[in-house]
């Protein structure tokens, strides 16, 4: 809200450890928090922003300026609470407007003590974020903002690398999701901070979900006789979580499987890649994405700092890689050729990468042809974003099926209303 | 998938002259897509009626035919260039209906031309509504309940059955035209009729109102392996019931979920493949119910759009140049994204600002009309601003609209009808968004204004924002604007003027604390990215933030600053934003890195690729000094962006500004009456006798010694507005009262009228040496019709050659005294053989396009680099007593039929939206074409009915009997009738309207008139006549208002009996 709306509006600050400081006006609960600092791009989606773990750890940023236009409707919440550390805005909308509003972003914030801040310059800082990465910063709306002493404290702070925040968004017991056709496929979910989204993106599909913890052993989760295991989205670096790379290592080969996001770093790192973390991440509804096996491109949610290293999976198979043995620096180069290239590793047979991204040319998913598992790095539940991608859930689907072409069949997703939000179905 | 080798030239077809409902978007599109293909190495021909444009110029495409854009002269153009491919979804609904045409009349086959962007059959889809409800069913969509009516009768039995009110929408019509809400039976009769005979295929749509929901547009590509994006939401500030084009409308749609959001993107992706759009733009409108979110499809255009324009600029990704790409077999993901260069053209550009849309009006031009908006549009221009906020971007873009706002309201302009307040916060009228702020400033309840008005609480909240924010600063005062609430203040998007006003403080005090106080704007890029990639061009906005981080980078070359000509209006358009572009790319090429300043999402000029440098910002005298503060131009061109930026010399001047070409003080010169006649004086030179009245006595006096007519207008002018023309006390009395009224400070001039004089404008440049005469144009109609009204040519047709030496150095010698530098527009008057000189105009004119491609001499360009330091005698131009070889004509376009209540005759105020241009060996030949241009169709035989005011009675003999030669029937009313009967012509007498059994109206109504000619009795005639244009309007009959276009008019008709004279490319003239 402008100030000269709200002359009483209480001073506050956004610090970044390399001592770069934004002005602004406390929003939300009135408190001081630290967090990694990053920026998303969606115009729309605050709420799926707020509410998902995947945030854990963090300040978000969001680079649309005007925020909470259309309030807070429980139905599309991706967790019960918000899962990050705080929010950067440029402006917030107290008296939002939309017939499935039941409260205003401000009041949501408060109710969920998420500290916040408006007025500062998202676009500077954004700007500053492309250009020096992510980093520690602190939020603060106390009395005293003086700079060194934010700046010492932002420094001071853990970085989240060092963290296990999967522990802390998983949610504990096994719970049965329920509602899916007699005699459904069964499949188990890992969760490590999972968004409702995927959850019905995956009873859409026909599949009876059962979710466990993120550290159940890979035995247990045998135990449930599953059809097919999800491993889900989450949080901060898969580094930190190896009991869940264990697990899956230990199903690879033994049930199909699928992952999402994190879910893809843990099916990378159990095939042996190495993971990396980016320089500010991708977050936003907007990532162009390639699918190698059809041509097709989609327009992609995602929301990850770390990615996998292709090359780092193992050399080229020239017979299955359209006769190229080398890898290349730009992965976009596969799309130009017009091939998924595989790559045979030490650990699970062949893999194939099947999606890039094409702004950066990292590598967006992988297929691992001798073990029925398939990953991707983005959201194909969007929410918020484009829901081009939904056809992977009916991928996932078919695989547990028992398909060989789970993932080739061109998908009628790209022009179809994929499937109906929460909402719609309430409204029909 | 890589381009296509097997096509070698295309066909791309414009959208001819500017009308209502399609303007200089078309322009943007069209040249977009004339430059990407030649780029591409493919070979470019253009047929487009629109001199005005960038387009038209022969830089623009291989081969450029300024010709109608109608099946049969197309086809003639096809036979002579056998193009491969036809692009025909750049010229909007224009050049679709030529290409469909030209589909079902088998040409395309005959000659193996492909239609490439489109298929024809997906138009068809489209447009034809009964094919597209269905096809909307085939995909589960909804429509809002409907039916097609081909006659009146069935018209009235479907709103039976739906129910009142119901939309009518006339189906293949331009921006809708002809459409609108009938709220009852009489309504229906009226609006239906008109849509029935203004559709090309007699059909209307009539629908069950969904008037207050909200109205959504997705701006959609897709390319030929079904990739598909959506470049951009728009939502309408004004719910449904108000014409897109007509409402205040903002990108990114603001009210909407992720979920509505993303469920339009897929309805929207999923009616282009449905329908079959192959690949390109498209774009796809919606309504949402704002209760429980129920989406109806409202309509898909297959082809670029306005709205594609506005998104394009909103979002900085240039839909027309890729859907050029596209044509040729390109992916999305083969093209890169023009902004960052790094990444691909397949994605979804992410805003990290707030764009404004807000229309331009003219419904001043045309008293007697009703200025509440409908489905039909009526706006003739638009501004458009970035803002970080809603707030900031609305007051830029009121700002931008050069209506004398200085944001919303309280900038000391507010005027209220306090007898129809309560109405007009409710009622959609151009003003209504001022209504809503001054009812929330008089403590309505935002509620009471939302269930008002219809306008969405969102909306009605930003406003409520802005008048707290109003209210706030007037209590603090200047003395308490510190530097917290200053800023705070300006990312409200409240001008200088207005805080200035709020606080009893002026403009420049405001500036120079906010100077002190170190609140200064911040320049933004316009990226596509939201700031996740660097951005590779210069498409700048300029906002106000904490913290004060700038974009800005210096560039290494000197800065050429070029002001643009703000949102179209009449009287101000394409043809400045033609001048700009050339000046950009001329002072680029003299070394200069150019800044162009506009606010016009239209124009060619805000494509970021016409200038180094593209800021979009108002041009007021705040906002350009802003840039100029940034940018620290060596110079600011002001001459070429009519009278918008010329109005901002003087201060530019005095604030430091140094300005290219004619100095402020020349232009001074000659805009000041008083000083240009003393020069006029000194230097010889005939004018018209004239005088200065600020009161009804002096004028009675100043009439006396001027004598009549008199040509009276108020000092401030604009397009002519307020102009009159006087035969005598009473009316010089009436009009006086009426100046008064409006402007009581502004003196009002009093100018002998030369009636039956012929009328010129001259086009030269001038460098301080020497003065080169680029074209003398003789105007059609006599003195006294606005020469923007007035149909020209040139070489001029009945001059002598010593005469028009004559006015060559009469245009030298004016040059000469008033030191111009750059270019100049001289309008004369002859009569006999006296020449007079009207005004000049130190800037370039409406003309310059015109006469740029009539002669081969690019004017707009020499005058940059004249300004840039050029000499004319090394510019190695042509002499200007050459022979042409042919004759060029241009004819305005007039907007009539979309002003119902209004008079529909030429006069001084001029009311043109376009121009159209003729080129052939002879004048009527030429003059032919300009008329099929504007008509598409000649009048060819049926009745001819003469009318004619008692001064033309004398001569109307000579046209009526060609008429009668030509195989029309002539009828006339009693008086003209007697005067044909006395020269042995045979005529049928009609009555005046509702008079007798056969009368004006009835033969009208029956169809056997196809051709009118009637002058009308003085000013403000309110008679017969006055009705008779009214429905000869209404009824798309040709009507003219002047005997001099009536006799050109019959000379045309003969020349083009045998057809019309074979097209002609401006390369090979």
């Amino acid at each position: 809200m402008n100030f000269l709306c709200d002359p009483h509006a209480r001073p506050a600050a956004l610090v970044l450890e390399d001592g770069t400081y934004f002005g602004g006006y406390a929003a939300g609960a009135v408190g001081e928090v630290c967090g990694e600092i990053v920026f998303n791009t969606s115009m729309v989606g605050y709420q799926e922003i707020l509410t998902d773990p995947s945030y854990a750890g963090q300040i978000v940023t969001l680079t649309y300026p005007q925020v909470g236009n259309y309030g807070i409707d429980e139905a599309v919440s991706q967790a019960d609470t918000p899962a990050l550390r705080a929010l950067v805005v440029r402006d917030l909308c107290h008296v939002p407007s939309n017939w499935t509003s039941q409260m205003s972003l401000p009041a949501y914030l408060e109710r969920n003590c998420i500290v916040a801040i408006e007025g500062v310059d998202t676009r500077a800082l954004t700007r500053h974020i492309r250009d020096h990465g992510t980093m520690r910063a602190v939020v603060s709306s106390v009395d005293d903002l003086d700079p060194e002493r934010l700046v010492a404290t932002a420094r001071a702070s853990e970085p989240i690398s060092n963290l296990n925040l999967v522990a802390a968004v998983s949610k504990p017991g096994t719970l049965e999701l329920g509602g899916a056709a007699e005699g459904a496929p069964r499949v188990v979910a890992l969760d490590c901070g999972m968004k409702r989204g995927i959850e019905q993106g995956l009873a859409r599909a026909g599949l009876d979900v059962t979710v466990v913890p993120w550290d159940t052993p890979a035995v247990d989760v045998l135990a449930l006789h599953p059809d097919g295991v999800f491993v889900s989205n989450g949080p901060g670096d898969p580094a930190s979580v190896p009991e869940t790379t264990a697990c899956v290592r230990d199903l690879l080969g033994r049930v199909p499987l699928f992952g999402i996001c994190l879910g893809n770093q843990m099916v990378a790192r159990a095939a042996g890649a190495q993971t990396e973390k980016l320089p500010f991440g991708h977050h936003g509804g907007n990532e162009p994405v390639v699918n190698l096996l059809t041509g097709r491109v989609e327009i992609t949610a995602q929301n990850h700092n770390y990615g996998l290293v292709w090359p780092s999976l193992g050399p080229l198979v020239p017979e299955e890689s359209g006769g190229y043995d080398e890898h290349v620096d730009d992965l976009r180069e596969w799309a130009r050729r017009g091939v998924a290239p595989v790559v045979r590793t030490g650990t699970v047979g062949r893999v194939r990468l099947t999606h890039v991204n094409l702004n950066d040319g990292t590598p967006e998913g992988i297929q691992l042809l001798d073990a029925r598992a398939f990953s991707v790095q983005y959201h194909p539940e969007a929410n918020p974003g484009p829901r081009d991608a939904a056809y992977l859930f009916d991928a996932f689907a078919r695989l547990v099926a028992g398909a060989d072409d789970y993932l080739e069949q061109v998908s009628p997703a790209l022009t179809q209303p994929a499937y109906a939000s929460p909402k719609e179905v309430a409204h029909a | 998938m890589p381009r296509r080798d097997d096509i070698k030239s295309i066909l791309v077809i414009g959208s001819g002259p500017i009308v209502i409902g399609q303007a200089c978007e078309f322009d943007y599109s069209g040249t977009q897509a004339c430059r990407a293909l030649r780029e591409e190495g493919y070979h470019v021909v253009l047929v487009n009626s629109n001199p005005a444009t960038i387009m038209t110029d022969p830089a623009t495409a291989d081969r450029t035919y300024v010709e109608p854009v109608s099946a049969e002269v197309v086809a003639r153009i096809i036979e002579r260039e056998r193009p491969d491919a036809l692009l025909p979804n750049m010229g909007g609904q224009t050049a679709l209906n030529c290409a469909m045409e030209l589909g079902r009349s088998g040409v395309l086959e005959r000659y193996g031309v492909e239609v490439i962007g489109c298929d024809l059959d997906a138009i068809e889809a489209g447009e034809n509504r009964e094919e597209f409800a269905a096809a909307m069913a085939d995909i589960g969509l909804e429509l809002a309940r409907s039916g097609f009516a081909h006659s009146l009768e069935e018209a009235r039995d479907i709103a039976a059955d739906l129910g009142f009110p119901v939309v009518i929408r006339p189906s293949f019509t331009l921006g809708g035209a002809g459409g609108g809400i009938a709220h009852d039976a009489d309504e229906l009769e009226r609006i239906a009729g008109q849509g029935l005979a203004l559709s090309p295929e007699h059909e209307v749509l009539v629908e069950e109102s969904i008037e207050g929901w909200k109205e959504i547009e997705m701006e959609v590509m897709r390319d030929a392996c079904g990739n598909g994006i959506v470049i951009c939401s728009i939502e309408n500030v004004d719910p449904m019931g108000v014409h897109t084009g007509d409402s205040i409308t903002v990108a990114p749609a603001q009210t909407l979920t992720d979920a509505e959001l993303q469920r339009l993107r897929d309805y929207s992706l999923a009616v282009l493949d449905r329908v079959g759009v192959a690949c390109g733009g498209s774009n796809v409108q919606f309504a949402v119910n704002p209760t429980d979110g129920r989406v109806v499809v409202i309509e898909m255009n297959p082809r670029v759009s306005r709205s594609s324009a506005l998104a394009s600029k909103a979002t900085g990704f240039p839909i027309a140049k890729a859907a050029a790409l596209l044509s040729v077999g390109y992916t999305l993901s083969e093209i890169t994204n023009w902004i960052t260069q790094a990444t691909p053209a397949a994605f979804e550009p992410a805003l990290d600002y707030c764009v404004v849309k807000v229309p331009r009006f003219a419904f001043e031009k045309f008293p007697g009309t009703d200025d509440r908006l409908t489905t039909r549009m009526r706006s003739v221009g638009e501004a458009m601003a970035f803002g970080r906020t809603f707030e900031e971007a609305l007051q830029r873009a009121l700002r931008g609209l050069e209506t004398g706002r200085g944001g919303l309201g309280a900038d000391g302009a507010d005027d209220f009808d306090e007898e129809r307040f309560d109405e007009l916060v409710g009622a959609p009228t151009p003003e209504r968004i001022f209504y809503v702020a001054e009812a929330l400033r008089r403590g309505w309840e935002p509620a009471r204004v939302c269930e008002a008005s219809g306008i969405d609480p969102w909306f009605v909240d930003a406003v409520a924002n802005i008048v707290t924010a109003e209210k706030s600063i007037a209590q603090l005062g200047i003395g308490g604007m510190d530097a917290t609430h200053m800023l705070a203040a300006k990312q409200m998007g409240f001008s200088d003027g207005q805080i200035a006003h709020l606080c009893g403080s002026s403009e420049e005090v405001v500036r120079a604390l906010r100077a002190i106080q170190g609140v200064t704007p911040q320049v933004k890029t316009v990226d596509t990215c939201a700031g996740e990639f660097a951005a590779e061009t210069h498409y700048h906005y300029m906002t106000y933030e904490m913290g004060g981080a700038d974009e800005h980078v210096e560039a290494e070359r000197p800065r050429a600053m070029i002001l643009s000509a703000g949102p179209n209006r009449i009287g101000q358009g394409i043809e400045f934003d033609y001048c700009c572009v050339h000046a950009a790319a001329a002072l680029h090429e003299q070394g200069y890195e150019t800044v162009m300043v506009n606010c016009n999402p239209e124009t060619v000029s805000t494509d970021y690729d016409a200038s180094d440098r593209l800021y979009f910002s108002p041009l007021t005298f705040e906002d350009v000094m802003d840039v100029v503060e940034v940018e620290r131009p060596a110079g600011v061109v002001v001459s070429l962006g009519g009278q918008t930026p010329i109005k901002l010399a003087r201060r530019l001047e005095a604030a430091g500004v140094t300005i290219m070409g004619t100095s402020p003080d020349a232009i001074d010169l000659a805009e000041d009456r008083d000083r240009f006649s003393a020069l006029l004086d000194r230097l010889g030179i005939d004018y018209p006798a004239s005088a200065v009245a600020s009161s009804v006595a002096e004028a009675r006096v100043a009439a006396q010694r001027v004598g009549y007519p008199l040509l009276v207008r108020p000092s401030y002018v604009l397009g002519g507005r307020g102009m009159a023309i006087v035969y005598g006390a009473s009316e010089l009395e009436t009009y006086m009262n009426e100046a008064l009224l409006v402007s009581p400070d502004m003196p009002v001039y009093l100018d002998s009228f030369l009636e039956d004089a012929i009328e010129l404008d001259v086009d030269a440049l001038a460098d301080g040496d020497e003065c080169y005469v680029v074209s003398v144009l003789e105007h059609i109609e006599e003195c006294g019709i606005h020469s923007g009204d007035s149909a020209c040519c040139t070489p001029p047709f009945t001059l002598s050659a010593s005469l028009v030496e004559r006015v060559r150095e009469i245009t030298r010698q004016l040059a000469d005294a008033c030191h111009i530098r750059g270019l100049l527009n001289v309008q004369f008057a002859v009569r006999d053989e006296t020449v007079l000189v009207i005004e000049l105009n130190p800037r370039a004119s409406r003309t310059v396009p015109f006469s740029s491609k009539a002669t081969g001499v690019s004017a707009a360009e020499l005058a940059a680099k004249i300004m840039a330091g050029a000499k004319i005698r090394d510019l190695g131009l042509p002499p200007e007593d050459r022979e042409l070889g042919y004759y060029a004509v241009k004819e305005a376009v007039m907007p009539f039929s979309r002003f119902p209540g209004a008079d529909f005759v030429l006069g001084p105020e001029m009311k043109s939206t376009g121009e159209v241009m003729g080129i052939a060996p002879t004048f009527p030949e030429a003059y032919a074409k300009t008329r099929a241009a504007i008509d598409y169709e000649m009048p060819e035989r049926g009745g001819a009915l003469v009318s004619v005011c008692d001064r033309d009675k004398r001569a109307v003999a000579p046209i009526a009997s060609s008429l009668a030669a030509l195989g029309f029937e002539l009828y006339a009313t009693p008086g003209t009738a007697r005067v044909l009967r006395a020269h042995g012509l045979a005529c049928t007498v009609l009555e005046r309207m509702g008079a007798g059994e056969r009368n004006v109206g009835s033969e009208l109504a029956a169809g056997h008139i196809s051709l009118i000619v009637n002058t009308p009795h003085g000013h403000s005639s309110r008679g017969d006549g006055f009705r008779l244009r009214g429905e000869a309007v209404a009824r798309g009959i040709c009507c003219v208002t002047a005997l001099s276009a009536a006799t050109a008019l019959v000379m045309s008709l003969s020349a083009a009996r045998d057809g019309f004279a074979a097209p002609v490319a401006l390369q090979d003239l």
